[in-house]
């Protein structure tokens, strides 16, 4: 049980009680009169782009502590958030078109929002390519680059209010039908359990992975002198 | 002069025909109401399953990635582990007794 860790169990409870409520919170919210059942994308479209800003954030975090401190804890937990921000961020763009192909009538369109997060998206798939192949130079260069994907996020956020888009604004959360609130703040709850689950789960290998490379580097002398 | 009027009578004739033509043409371009016609309707009801069905599918695949990852990791992790000790074993065989 300790190896598993307590924060472990205690989030993984929380996200299976999640499993069995938040569907019927969903199915039970009211339909949106223009719109109709499509609209019930909603409830998992928005909180998985609001966890591919969460991890790029995280990702440039640990980025700025490994570029300029050297901390490796901190290309660990970069490691770890950029392949989630590449998950949701595949979560935002195949959710959003399907519910786009009902609203608008065309699964995409280039306008501000979704080129932006598309470019978003693009830039952390780059970030992990640097990453697995860019050579020694690999850490550092990912590191960079999810500066850049930070600077993305408040871009991609804005877009909507900035330049005209067929997606809906910024306001459509706050100004939410009060009916609709429980079903939408129980999903992103959800999304956010299942985000820190992953996350710690990817960490504890990222964990493990340079365990494993420090004791090869400590049995490397060990076992010349034995053999 | 002769060639002149030829000329306008050729003009004449074509702008006559195009000004016979041309209701005909603006009635074939008209839209025309078709009563019982199929309209194109999405249904909604695949969209929501695919979209709610990718994502739990993606973060289903990446736990077993990831899982699949660990249980690697700590398998060379074991495998290294018992090899250091067998070689220090065999170090400590090899050092002289008292």
């Amino acid at each position: 049980m300790r190896s598993v860790g307590i924060w472990f169990v205690a989030v993984a409870t929380a996200a299976a009680v999640g499993f069995l409520i938040v569907p019927s919170l969903i199915l039970g919210a009211p339909l949106e009169p223009v719109m109709g059942v499509v609209q019930k994308i909603f409830y998992f479209h928005v909180p998985s782009a609001t966890m591919l800003f969460l991890s790029t954030f995280v990702c440039a975090g640990g980025s700025i502590a490994f570029l300029f401190k050297g901390s490796e804890a901190g290309d660990r937990v970069a490691a770890a958030a950029g392949e989630l921000a590449v998950l949701f961020g595949a979560c935002t763009l195949v959710t959003g078109p399907l519910w786009g192909r009902k609203a608008w009538g065309v699964w995409w369109q280039w306008d501000a929002r979704l080129t932006s997060a598309l470019l978003l998206e693009l830039i952390m798939i780059g970030y992990l390519l640097a990453r697995r192949y860019g050579g020694p130079a690999g850490r550092k260069l990912s590191a960079a680059l999810a500066l850049f994907a930070a600077i993305d996020v408040p871009l991609v956020y804005k877009s909507v209010d900035i330049w005209r888009t067929v997606h809906p604004q910024t306001t459509v959360v706050p100004t939410l039908d009060p009916r609709m609130r429980p079903a939408f703040w129980s999903g992103f709850a959800l999304i956010l359990l299942v985000w820190a689950l992953l996350f710690m789960l990817r960490l504890r290998l990222e964990r493990a992975r340079s365990d494993l490379a420090a004791l090869r580097l400590d049995a490397e002398d060990l076992l010349e002198t034995s053999s | 002069m002769k060639q002149k009027r030829r000329f306008a009578r050729r003009w004449f004739l074509l702008i006559g025909a195009l000004a016979w033509g041309a209701p005909a043409l603006a009635v074939a371009q008209e839209f025309e109401k078709v009563s019982g016609a199929v309209r194109e309707e999405i249904p909604a009801r695949p969209l929501v399953a695919a979209a709610y069905g990718f994502i739990w599918i993606a973060i289903l695949a990446y736990v077993v990635f990831v899982a699949r990852g660990l249980g690697r990791v700590r398998q060379d992790l074991g495998d290294l582990r018992a090899k250091i000790d067998r070689a220090v074993t065999r170090v400590d065989d090899r050092a002289p007794r008292p």
